[in-house]
């Protein structure tokens, strides 16, 4: 080629997706991960997640009687929200969410009633009915961008299990921080539950790990895949968005959280655990401007 | 032509498509015009608009079109993804916007991977070319391809073998936009660069 491409002119397209589309996942997903930690006692009955169920169930009902409200402020014509019932279309993972966004949290209620009423039996059942609801409701998020198939970025089949993940991880970091302030603050006893504390870092670890090898595999296969997305992957290793992939995400959000949840020095003392859980929390919603904002960044035309 | 590789074409009955040929092209911007007045397309956003390159080294330079607009596609990605089913295809091929159906979720504009759709800064909904529907039913060409003065535009019936549209195609090397996407679109390219083809963002000036 002798000498540079210069484009002399092109339209300029406007962004069809804002950053309110980027916090309704990442509320969905913490109301995903808090539900499931619930149901790790009541609907599976493992005792030791006991302290956890009440506050789990409660954070899931208040995170997605919210999270939707994003999604109708999105909307170009918010008062026509309700087209998306009579008039759905099957094909559509928006038509998933139509209803999932219903009957997640009605079952969450539910759930929640019977806890609060203390019957063991009817929580455990709608806890599990709620299993395969919560996975759903988070997951489809990651579909709506893989099928949003301009975009080198979320187009991989990756993104619904990179989706689960993240809301696991950023879930349990919800969770720890919410059962230290309640211990802390609102408990007779101003003593923090250090059992549980402990078995929600331990889970915290593993996804952590998990949710950097997801974003590992994603960032080496978009390098080599081809030209659009190689052009995704060095936006985010070298572009505009390194700052908030490099630095927020992966370093601030996942790998200073394992040195503090894994160092002698730092990993029993509460005050790095949380410091460590709110890290988690902006890195995960780091991740999802990057995917969300970021993928649009690329131009198309 | 007419019998796509995507399989869902009815086997009687018009289907629309073009063919741009591009050593006709001169860039002279009639088509965006003669489009934004026929559609009263708002200020900011484009149905069809041509973009523009340069390249090379005086006085070895080159300049290359190419006119962009809604590729009609077979396999429509818009369509697939429209929560409400407000976006639609014609028996003729044309994909269309019901405007009192759509919600304005953008989800169309986002999954298209040819950025012709637009929300519409005055209604709130998604907006595209249609190929001027509504001329079609008057025996009417398009306004672009009514328009263009080098016949650079070449319209008509795909399912036709005597039709202009698909003379070219038969007598001619062509592309389309991103085969790859298996969206398999209906607008074909003669002669077009492949610089010019590939996305390159807004020109100078352009960015808001």
């Amino acid at each position: 080629m002798n000498g540079d491409v210069v484009t002399t002119f092109n339209v300029f397209h406007e962004m069809p997706l804002s950053i309110l589309i980027a916090v309704y996942f990442y509320m969905t997903g913490l109301s995903a991960g808090s539900f499931i930690l619930s149901t790790m006692a009541y609907g599976f009955g493992m005792e030791k997640f006991k302290p956890i169920g009440r506050v789990g169930v409660v954070m899931a009902v208040v995170l997605l009687g919210l999270a939707p409200l994003n999604l109708i402020a999105e909307l170009g014509q918010p008062l026509r929200f309700w087209y998306l019932f009579p008039y759905l279309n099957p094909a559509s993972p928006i038509t998933w969410g139509s209803f999932l966004l219903t009957l997640y949290p009605i079952n969450c209620l539910i759930y929640g009633y019977f806890m609060f009423k203390g019957r063991p039996k009817l929580t455990r059942a709608f806890g599990l009915i709620g299993i395969p609801l919560a996975l759903s409701v988070h997951g489809y998020t990651g579909f709506i961008l893989a099928l949003g198939k301009a975009r080198a970025l979320w187009n991989t089949a990756l993104m619904p299990t990179y989706f689960l993940t993240s809301a696991m991880v950023s879930g349990i970091a919800l969770m720890i921080l919410v059962v230290m302030v309640r211990d802390r603050f609102f408990m007779p006893e101003k003593k923090i539950n250090r059992g549980i504390v402990s078995t929600l870092v331990t889970m915290l670890l593993i996804t952590i790990v998990f949710d950097l090898f997801l974003a590992l595999s994603d960032v080496l296969i978009l390098l080599t895949a081809d030209t659009e997305a190689r052009e995704a992957a060095l936006l985010l290793l070298q572009g505009g968005f390194r700052p908030y992939f490099l630095g927020v995400e992966v370093g601030l959000g996942a790998v200073i959280p394992l040195a503090l949840l894994l160092l002698p020095a730092t990993r029993r003392q509460f005050k790095f655990i949380a410091a460590a859980s709110v890290l988690v929390m902006f890195g995960i919603l780091a991740m999802r401007y990057v995917v969300v904002i970021g993928g649009q960044t690329i131009p198309l035309s | 032509m007419s019998s796509s590789e995507a399989g869902t074409a009815i086997a009687a009955g018009v289907r629309y498509g073009m063919v741009v040929d591009l050593r006709r092209c001169t860039g002279c911007q009639a088509c965006s015009v003669a489009c934004k007045a026929e559609m009263d397309v708002p200020l900011g956003v484009f149905r069809t608009w041509v973009k523009q390159i340069e390249k090379g080294e005086y006085p070895f330079v080159s300049v290359s079109f190419l006119p962009s607009l809604c590729n009609q596609c077979e396999q429509p990605i818009c369509l697939r993804n429209c929560p409400t089913r407000a976006t639609y295809q014609l028996e003729n091929g044309i994909v269309v916007v019901d405007p009192h159906r759509c919600i304005g979720c953008k989800y169309c504009i986002a999954s298209c991977p040819y950025s012709v759709r637009y929300l519409s800064p005055l209604k709130k909904i998604a907006e595209k070319c249609e190929f001027c529907r509504h001329r079609l039913e008057d025996g009417l060409e398009p306004a672009c391809v009514n328009t263009c003065p080098t016949g650079a535009l070449v319209f008509g019936d795909l399912r036709d073998p005597d039709s202009n549209v698909s003379k070219v195609l038969k007598r001619n090397p062509v592309q389309v936009l991103k085969p790859d996407r298996a969206t398999f679109p209906q607008v074909y390219y003669l002669a077009a660069d492949s610089e010019a083809m590939e996305a390159r963002g807004a020109s100078e000036g352009q960015e808001r």
